[in-house]
């Protein structure tokens, strides 16, 4: 290992011990948050890898947060799973429900992707809503759920955090990754390697919703209360784009800062959840006037070098 | 048998309205191949501005009301094309999509910060009025002049992209930009103009929509939908597609109501699309490839 | 003839991004001349029409026109002002039919008032367009879409008309023929400006003829006044 692997590993290791320790000496308000923190920057990851480095927008993310939080819910209560193999189970149901809709949604390409998936959220939406086996409109209460403390679900939030930071970084280090940033930076390029064009953003589609399965089952540990209007609601994917473009679309650190901001945000504003989504709106549409790249894009083009690089300089 | 003609009719009603809802996406669509995802958040927003201005500054009628808020809402859809929507065209497909999807949360909120989430409604005569087709079966007066709205509108836009030079101009701006420009076209100017038209239709639908049923402000993304389905349905950009579009989706809805429930009515629309989407996204009418 | 510069080219910089592909370029043309400007492939001739036109703006360097600066103007503006361009490739408006696109090309406001009587005078040019007049221009043929993107310039009532290779896949009779229109445009008192790889013919037209090689003006003069391998020898750097 190099000198920079080095540093990178003890980095790590410094940052999951402080992080760690935040556990044992904060408060349970300081807990809160940077469980928060953690889970919407998973969350932000997995929209990141498809918005900003498939070249797929999706509109649709909460497509697996409302079914990632449903398995949970209908696993544990009906069938008596262990919480963890209810939230496991989430995320296969997830990549299984992704497999099966690609077949579709991998037909329309562009704006069409977008409004597609998010069609599909919302069909689900009303399905659950009349779905008798869900409780319908009323929503489910996982009730085994709160077996678990504040430390438990902070360290677990905790492992998904960095855990999907991690995977996403040797994802693009991949050749899976390097093909897919030669294809968003050098679009002509793509047409040329047709077929495994659709397989590599196939294959991105289906960890990242595999991921936001996972993610959300540790979300509804915490909120422990699913209801289908909110679970697949739009405004999971608002707040994933905005964490997105403001940390800086197609960056790993952007997520990472994009959801700081949008945390703090929102505790700020908790009062006035529509101030807040409005501020969220005023920011979105300022960003793409003034900085398109976001706070991490924009360094990283001044200053000419990106700390999490996901390229391999041969 | 008699409640399924019923059904049909008004499907048929209905469907009138949606091509008015759709028309405009449509347009704007064929011509800056950007989606306005904040179009059924602009009909709303002249749902509610028709509202405050009958029942806050005491206008007389739902009709001079309309005389106000259709420029109004055209005055704000050039402004937001001219100012912040052509800031960002040319830069890819992300800033448009994300802009748009600001200005929808931002519409949304704004309108619940200060309306509450309360559903609302315009008060009109027309709203209790029907018509008597047999003696079991009326319909209602407000479906009939939606419908007759709706084809008006669309026959006022085919004649003015047919017969007009801003009409000419907006259709070469949208076939060949730098072209449209030799000719002395002022092509980011033209699109204000298109963005105005189409808002301005927006609001047409969102009076409508507003005299017809209940609205609330997080009412819009379902219309943006549904007008997403008649574009892709009738073609990106035909106005006889258009109207298509609107009579397959307001069918869908009240049959599929009628079959599998009435909390499946809007399912029965997504449906359709979604497949449409999958299997023929350039629409029905099309002979072309893909229009995107 | 008289002897009014009508287009002054002086020392323009084009880039393409980081590419440099029209370096310190000057010209200057007369009214109602008709002057050409050749050179091979890539050499820099559509970058100049379209600096001209305002499509793209100079990185240095001015254009004037009729004596006024305007540099970096919008093709919007620089059309108002007497300067039309038939681009390379035809470009007619696919969704609109023969008489429409003709319409178009008068859309300054100056130009609309006549748009009428102009529309009379191509079909008078090209009758072969008012007998197409109602089919979408796209269904017509390469010679008769040539003379439509023509006919579409001339709606503008310029004063100045940039040709890009106005030859490129027609055969040669139509060539011949389309050739023959431009003289006629000219004698009106149009000034001309064209851009051709066919040499030959360029030479022919033309009073006046500047040779490109990779983005730079490398020989000019009066056609009949340079030689034979003093051309080859610019166009081809050999
Ligand atoms: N849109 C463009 N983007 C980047 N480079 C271009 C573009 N258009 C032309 N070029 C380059 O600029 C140079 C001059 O091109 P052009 O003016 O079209 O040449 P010509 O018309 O003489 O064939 C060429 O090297 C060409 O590759
Ligand atoms: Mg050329």
């Amino acid at each position: 290992m190099d000198r920079a692997g080095k540093i990178r590993i003890s980095l790590l290791i410094l940052i999951i011990v402080v992080l760690a320790s935040v556990s044992v000496f904060g408060d349970r308000y300081t807990k809160m948050l940077f469980m928060l923190i953690f889970l919407y920057m998973a969350l932000g990851q997995f929209w990141n890898l498809l918005g900003g480095y498939s070249g797929l927008v999706s509109l649709g993310q909460q497509i697996f947060i409302g079914l990632g939080g449903y398995t949970l819910a209908v696993t544990v209560l009906n069938y008596n799973f262990p919480i963890w193999l209810g939230v496991l189970t989430g995320g296969i149901v997830c990549l299984v429900f992704a497999l099966i809709i690609s077949k579709a949604i991998f037909r329309m390409s562009g704006v069409y992707f977008s409004i597609g998936t998010w069609v599909v959220a919302e069909s689900l939406a009303i399905w659950f809503s009349n779905w008798e086996y869900v409780e319908m409109g009323q929503g489910l209460f996982i009730k085994p759920a709160k077996l678990f403390s504040v430390s438990d679900i902070y360290y677990l939030s905790m492992i998904v955090g960095i855990g999907s930071v991690i995977l996403v970084y040797f994802l693009l280090r991949s050749k899976l990754g390097l093909a897919l940033m030669a294809m968003r930076d050098n679009p002509g390029a793509s047409e040329v390697c047709g077929v495994s064009v659709f397989k590599n953003k196939l294959y991105c589609y289906l960890i990242s919703s595999f991921g936001t399965g996972i993610v959300a089952g540790v979300l509804y540990m915490n909120i422990i209360f699913i209801q289908p209007n909110q679970a697949f609601g739009i405004d999971w994917t608002v707040a994933l784009v905005f964490i997105s473009i403001i940390g800086g679309i197609g960056t790993i650190e952007g997520p990472i800062i994009g959801a700081v901001v949008y945390v703090l945000l929102q505790q700020w504003l908790s009062n006035f959840s529509s101030a807040s989504m409005l501020v969220l709106g005023i920011i979105a549409i300022l960003i793409m006037l003034i900085l398109p790249r976001g706070i991490m894009g924009t360094i990283q083009q001044k200053l000419g070098f990106e700390i999490l690089s996901p390229r391999r300089y041969l | 048998m008699e409640e399924y003609f019923q059904l049909i009719l008004n499907g048929i009603l209905l469907g009138g309205l949606y091509a008015a809802v759709g028309v405009g996406l449509s347009m704007m669509f064929g011509i800056v191949k950007q989606v306005n995802l904040a179009h059924g958040d602009l009909m709303i927003l002249a749902s509610y501005l028709c509202m405050v201005l009958i029942t806050h500054l005491k206008f007389l009628n739902l009709w001079t009301a309309v005389i106000l808020v259709v420029p109004i809402m055209f005055a704000v859809g050039f402004l937001l094309q001219k100012y912040i929507m052509n800031r960002v065209q040319g830069m890819g497909m992300e800033p448009p999509l994300i802009v748009a999807f600001g200005l929808s949360i931002i519409i949304q909120n704004g309108l619940m910060l200060i309306f509450s989430p309360d559903s609302q409604s315009l008060e009109t005569p027309l709203a209790i009025m029907s018509l008597r087709v047999t003696d079991m079966f009326y319909i209602p007066a407000i479906y009939v002049i939606d419908f007759l709205t709706g084809i008006a509108l669309i026959i006022f836009l085919h004649l003015f992209f047919k017969y007009s030079y801003l009409g000419w101009a907006i259709r070469a701006a949208s076939d060949d930009e730098n072209t449209a420009q030799l000719m002395g076209i002022d092509t980011r100017n033209i699109y204000a103009w298109a963005m105005g038209i189409a808002i301005s239709s927006a609001a047409v639908s969102g009076i409508l929509i507003g005299a017809t049923k209940n609205f609330y402000p997080h009412t819009g993304p379902q219309y943006l939908i549904i007008a997403f389905g008649v574009t892709i349905i009738g073609g990106v950009g035909s106005m006889a597609g258009t109207l298509l579009g609107g009579l397959v989706l307001g069918l869908a809805q009240l049959l599929g109501g009628k079959i599998f429930g009435p909390g499946y009515q809007l399912l029965s629309g997504y449906i359709i699309l979604l497949a449409l989407l999958a299997v023929r996204p350039q629409g029905l009418l099309s002979k072309a490839g893909r229009a995107d | 003839m008289s002897n009014e510069t009508i287009l002054n080219i002086d020392n323009i910089k084009v880039y393409y991004g980081d590419l440099l592909a029209v370096r310190d370029i000057s010209l200057s043309i007369k009214r109602g001349q008709i002057v050409s400007i050749i050179g091979a492939n890539g050499a820099g001739k559509s970058t100049i029409l379209k600096t001209i036109s305002g499509l793209l703006s100079p990185r240095g360097g001015t254009i004037k026109f009729l004596g006024e600066d305007i540099t970096g103007h919008k093709p919007f503006k620089t059309v108002a002002k007497g300067i039309s361009m038939v681009p390379e490739g035809r470009h007619i408006f696919p969704r609109l039919t023969v008489r429409e696109n003709l319409l178009i090309g008068a859309y300054t406001p100056k130009a609309r008032h006549q748009s009428e009587k102009a529309c009379k005078k191509i079909f008078s040019l090209f009758p072969i367009l008012e007998e197409r007049a109602d089919q979408l221009g796209t269904n017509l043929s390469g010679g008769e879409q040539q003379m439509l993107a023509i006919g579409r310039a001339l709606m503008s009532d310029p004063q100045l008309i940039l040709f890009d290779e106005i030859s490129l896949g027609l055969s040669p009779l139509i060539i011949k023929d389309i050739y023959q229109k431009i003289k006629d445009i000219n004698n009106e008192g149009i000034t001309v400006l064209l851009v051709e790889q066919d040499i030959k013919r360029s030479l022919k037209a033309s009073e006046w003829t500047y040779v490109l090689q990779e983005g730079r003006v490398v020989l000019q003069g009066k056609p009949d006044s340079l030689t034979e391998v003093q051309i080859r020898k610019a166009y081809f750097g050999a």
